[in-house]
Order: structure tokens, then sequence, then C-alpha cells
């Protein structure tokens, strides 16, 4: 096995990726890690070159869309361990490109798929699962703590859908915020968080929803495991309707 | 009474509506100073205690009915405080839910007021006003009430996402019964009529872009099942008909939970919860599979077993059918396999193309061999060399299903009696 190193950022893991890719004749055999802080760490240390992970990203997701997708997904997981997995994963791509759906065996293939769809997962649960607050000046609040770093596809999702309203979506385990302002998507690291006030409007709303919740269920099926399976309790911190 | 009063009451009597999808419609974002997106795959946003999805505000406008409907918890004779919302509230309701995003739409039904014809009048006035003058461009399912003018129906199936009229009972005799002021043929009419103008509109639409869609989500239906005697046979039959010749994407089955006392009822101590899981799982098959009723079920034997899914079932009535080759077998024989699905069959013709499958490789991508495993052969070799035993690998895959092995339980139960 020959080892690579990088520095830990997404920049330097592209472009760790695109140098084994263009240098090392077999990249299947080649593993790549995060540097690490000792003094017996062995391995070739690749620097990031941030211009050109810009170009090679773009020139990637162009040309395989599905295939850039399930690596930014597995980025985004913010799991350890997952380089060597994504480069072999993504020279299997340069080699046979979108046929890899064939390729789910191969492990590292494999790998990949199976965190990607962990973290797409989440992003549609949190499509439905997210809850926004009026503030008293007429923006709306959403608080969440996903396992997964998902807060720039979800936020992208709603401006889609809340376009005509201004509101934050705030990932408090990551201090991560994202802003839409009814043109522009801004995104941002949270220093302090002061709760701001509820608007008056908002008290009401909640609690018809929350009579909604509980009339909606037919007493005679209730089911609380079924419910848990499909809504993990991890969940319900945020829920106006489980609170 | 205010509006949390009302909303507790019509969300009670709308919860027996089986029906939240709000997949489907492909109509994705309204576009500049609209409010709301439709998602192709649907969205759930909450689940209730009763572990169903909640995906859209399922009300009902009214449940002030003059029908006396056996089955209904809405029927005029019930005791219950009747309202009724008004447009604005319920407007209002739905814009306020969505900007918190509690909802993906709305999903409209409603008691028949003084006439069928008032009554639709009032609901389609709701969601032309949600479309119209609050720019809503999210999910909208809303029911016909049976009964009212064609021309209602039109105007309905241009603001609407999905509309659907329920059958509710699948015989006419069971309908005469037990919903004496409900007409077979008013719920046929308005599902034929539906049918014709979803599919004109689409046709209109591949002619011109613009053209308005009307209920591009199709027409949905729901029946209930255990208030009346008809087999699963009998339902699965109407199912098919309903599918192929009504062109409807979806038949809800609704366990019959009893909320009135009345002797034309039957008895159950629970809602048949079992039933209509089974009933789900061959509607599966019907639509997705390839299968037709009278495979899944025969006027010999008219019910679903209770133990095993209907797919497991047909497969050991037809030991003749397997092994099936996961190297060499076609797409369909592979979609009969216990333990293969949609999504893993299409994923075994693409991988075969480039490397043998083997086992192992069956599981990576997504195969359920605990059931699988007795009905197959990869390029000849058997996983399980056990295809002339049916009545063995019944018992195998109810123990992987449940964990328990019936023998055992049965033996167990025997020994109890015989040491008394």
């Amino acid at each position: 096995m020959i080892r690579y190193r990088y520095d830990g950022t997404t920049e330097g893991l592209i472009s760790a990726i695109d140098h084994i890719l263009r240098h090392e004749p077999d990249p299947q055999t080649v593993e790549l890690e995060v540097q690490e802080q000792t003094l017996f760490d062995e391995g070739l240390f690749i620097a990031a070159n941030s211009d050109r992970t810009d170009v090679l990203l773009r020139r990637f997701s162009s040309a395989f869309p599905e295939s850039a997708r399930q690596v930014m997904y597995v980025i985004l997981s913010e799991k350890e361990g997952m380089e060597t997995s994504l480069l072999h994963y993504i020279h299997m791509v340069s080699v046979y490109g979108s046929r890899i759906e064939a390729h789910r065996t191969h492990p590292a293939v494999h790998d990949v798929h199976v965190l990607a769809r962990k973290v797409s997962r989440e992003i549609h649960r949190m499509k439905g699962l997210l809850r926004f607050a009026m503030l008293e000046d007429g923006s709306y609040l959403a608080k969440m703590e996903p396992d997964f770093n998902i807060i720039q596809p979800l936020s992208r999702f709603f401006t889609q859908r809340l376009r005509t309203q201004q509101w934050f979506i705030y990932d408090v385990k990551r201090s991560l915020v994202s802003h839409w302002k009814g043109r522009k998507l801004d995104f941002g690291t949270l220093e302090s968080f002061r709760a701001p006030e509820l608007s008056d409007e908002e008290k009401d709303v909640q609690k018809l929803w929350k009579t909604f919740f509980r009339n909606v269920a037919i007493p005679e099926r209730k089911n609380p495991g079924l419910q848990r399976s499909f809504m993990p309790m991890k969940y319900w911190k945020y829920l106006v309707e489980k609170t | 009474m205010d509006v949390l009063d009302k909303l507790e009451i019509l969300s009670g009597s709308a919860r027996y509506d089986a029906s939240c999808a709000s997949s489907g419609s492909s109509r994705g974002g309204g576009g500049e100073g609209t409010l709301g997106s439709t998602s192709k795959g649907g969205i759930c946003h909450s689940w209730s205690d009763d572990g169903r999805c909640i995906s859209l505000l399922k009300v009902l406008y009214s449940n002030d009915c003059s029908y006396d409907c056996v089955y209904c918890v809405n029927r005029r004779s019930n005791p219950h405080p009747r309202t009724s919302f008004t447009v604005h509230e319920l407007v209002e309701l739905t814009i306020r839910f969505y900007r918190r995003n509690y909802i993906e739409g709305l999903f409209l039904s409603s008691a028949v007021m003084q006439s069928p014809e008032s009554t639709m009048e009032s609901m389609v006035e709701v969601i032309r006003k949600l479309r119209v003058e609050e720019s809503f461009a999210g999910y909208i399912h809303m029911k016909v009430i049976p009964g009212c003018s064609e021309d209602l129906v039109r105007k309905a199936g241009f603001y609407a996402d999905r509309l659907s009229v329920n059958i509710e009972l699948p015989s006419g005799d069971s309908l005469k019964l037990l919903a004496p002021q409900k007409q077979r043929e008013d719920i046929l009419k308005p599902m034929a009529c539906l049918g014709d103008a979803i599919i004109a509109s689409r046709k209109e639409r591949k002619k011109n872009r613009k053209a308005p869609a009307f209920s591009p989500a199709g027409q949905s239906t729901q029946m209930i099942i255990g208030a009346s005697p008809e087999s699963d046979f009998r339902i699965l039959s109407l199912s098919q008909g309903l599918y192929k010749q009504m062109h409807l994407k979806r038949v809800y089955y609704s366990a019959f939970v009893p909320v009135n006392s009345d002797n034309l009822l039957p008895v159950h101590a629970k809602p048949p919860l079992q039933r209509e899981h089974r009933l789900y799982q061959a509607d599966w098959l019907l639509r997705n599979y390839g299968f037709t009723a009278d495979e899944i079920l025969s006027e010999e034997s008219p019910f679903l077993d209770e133990h095993l899914d209907p797919k497991a079932s047909w497969a050991l009535r037809n030991p003749g059918f397997f092994p099936v080759d996961v190297n060499r077998d076609g797409y369909f024989a592979l979609l009969r396999v216990p333990g293969i699905g949609v999504t893993s069959a299409k994923r075994i013709v693409a991988a075969r193309r480039f490397a043998v499958i083997t086992p192992e490789g069956l599981k990576n991508i997504g195969v359920v061999m605990k059931r699988a495993r007795y009905f197959i052969t990869c390029s000849g070799r058997p996983v399980e060399r056990l295809f002339d035993r049916p009545a063995l690998v019944r018992r195998k895959l109810l123990i992987a299903e449940t964990g328990k092995d019936p023998r055992a339980l049965k033996q167990r139960q025997l020994d109890f009696f015989s040491n008394k």
C-alpha cells in the first residue's frame, strides 16, 4: 500500500485525489488519510490547491452529476476515514463513467453509496421536519441539530419553497446559519446566539398545530413504536408538536 | 366558535380518510412571487401517534352532514357538535401552517351540507382563493362530493393537484345497506369524468406545454375494509378494474374503526389492521410487479394469508416457477422472487452486464436474502436447495419474519396441555 496524506480540508482532499489519479499507475492500491501531528506519521503530503479544486469540481459535476452528488454527500457526512473509499470511488468513475451504478458490489462504491444514502435521507427528512417560527420582525427562524452537515442543500431547497418570506436556518450543533432575504442566500457562522422574541401570531399558530396533531391520530390505532421508527426521538427537540 | 375549536372538531372528523400522499405532482415550484412548491416523491412532515404520516392539513370543510351512513363518524344521527369553516379561515390556516413548514399543502374533504352542489361550491372557493389570491403553489388534494355538477368538478381540477372520489364500500349492495343516500352511480360517474378529463389534459399538454394541467397528480379513491362482508379477492379485483379502466393512481384501504354502534355493522375487537396491511402489499403487486388479482387470490381461496405476505404465498403455491437465476432470467421473472423489489431487480439487470452476481453481491445490491435465498440460483448454483419443499420453506420464512418457530410454539402448547 502506498500512503498519501492531506490537510483535512475539502480542498486538500480534492487536490490529493487529483494528484494521485494523475501520478499513480494503480490508484486502487493507494491509501489516503488526514495528516496526523505525530513524529512517525508516514506518507506523502499533498498540499491544497484551491484554484485548481474549483475547476476540477465543476468539471466533475458537469460530466457525472449523479456521482458528484454522491461525493458531495459523503463529504457533508463529516465521517472520518472515508478518504480512501472516496479516492477509489472517483477512480472508478473516471474509468467507468456513469456506468458506475453497475459496480455496486465493489467495496468502495458500496461504502460511498451507503453513506451518501444516509445523508440524502436526512436531507429529505429535514425537508419535512424543519419547523420555522415567526419572529417579532416578521422573519422566520428554524433551528436544527442534524447528524450531518446538511445546511447548504437544505437551505437551497427552502429558497424555492419559502421564497416569499425572510428566513434563517440555524444549525445549533455546528453554529452555522443561513439567511434568505428574498433574493439572495447567505451562509455564515454564528459566534453568539441571542434568542429572538417570537411574534404574537406564532403562539396561536403553534397551539393550532398542536391541536391538529393531537386530533388527526386515530386513538384505536395508537402505535408509538411505528411513530418513533419514522420520526426518531433525536429530532423531537425542535418539533412544535412534540414539545 | 373560534378557529381552534373548529379545527379540533374538523380534523378529528377527517382522520378516517387514509390518503395523505403529497406525491405525483411534477409542477415543481410556482415561480417568482408564489408561495410553495411540490415535490415529485412527496414529503412527510410529521407522524401522528398512530404512526401514520402527516403530509397535508387534513380537514373537513364541514361535518354538518345531511346523510346517515352507518359506518361514518359524521352521520346525521350522531349527537356530535357540528361546525363549518369559513373560506377565509381555512385559507389563512393553510397559509400559516405552510409558511412554518408544518405541511405540504391541504387535503380538503367535507360532509354533505344542504346539497352536494353547494358544499362543493364552498370547497372550490377555498382552493380557488388559495391559488389565485394567495398565489399558493403547494399541494392540494380535494375530494369530489358525489352528486355535484360536472362544471364544478372541472373547475376544481384546474386548481387541485389531485382529485378523488371515495368509493367507500367494495360493492353496490353494501353501499345500499350502509350508505342509503349514496348511489353507486353518483360515485362512478364523476370518477369516469375525472379519468377522461385527466387523459384529455395530458394529451393537450403534450401538444402545448402551456395548456393548464387538470389534476396533474391523477385521481385516487378509498374503500373501507371490514365494515361489509366482501372478500379480499373481490376487493382486489375491484382495485384492478379501477387501475386498468379508470386509470387511478392509488386505491387506499382503510381498516374499519367502529365509531358508531349499529346493528348493521360487524363487531370487531380491534380494527383489522393486519388485513389492511396485506391488502396494501397485494395492491403493490398489482401496480408495480405485474401481478393480476386472480394470480394472488381465487374464488376458492378468496382471503389473503395473514401470516405471510402475498408475494411469498404466491411463490409457495407456484414452485414450478422457481428457481429464478439472477444471472440469466429476465426482469419480470426477478420481480416475482420474494425479497427482490423493483429497485433491486433493476440493479441486478444493470450489474450483471459487467460481472457475474454472487450471493454476497446480491446482499450489497439490497436483496433481502432471508426471503430470496429459497427461490434463486446464481449461475445455476442454488443458495439453498429447498425448491421442491414449499411447506418447509414456508416455515423458514415465518421464522425469518417473526423470529418464532410456529411449529415449536404449537409443540409447547401441546406439551402444556398433556402435562395437565
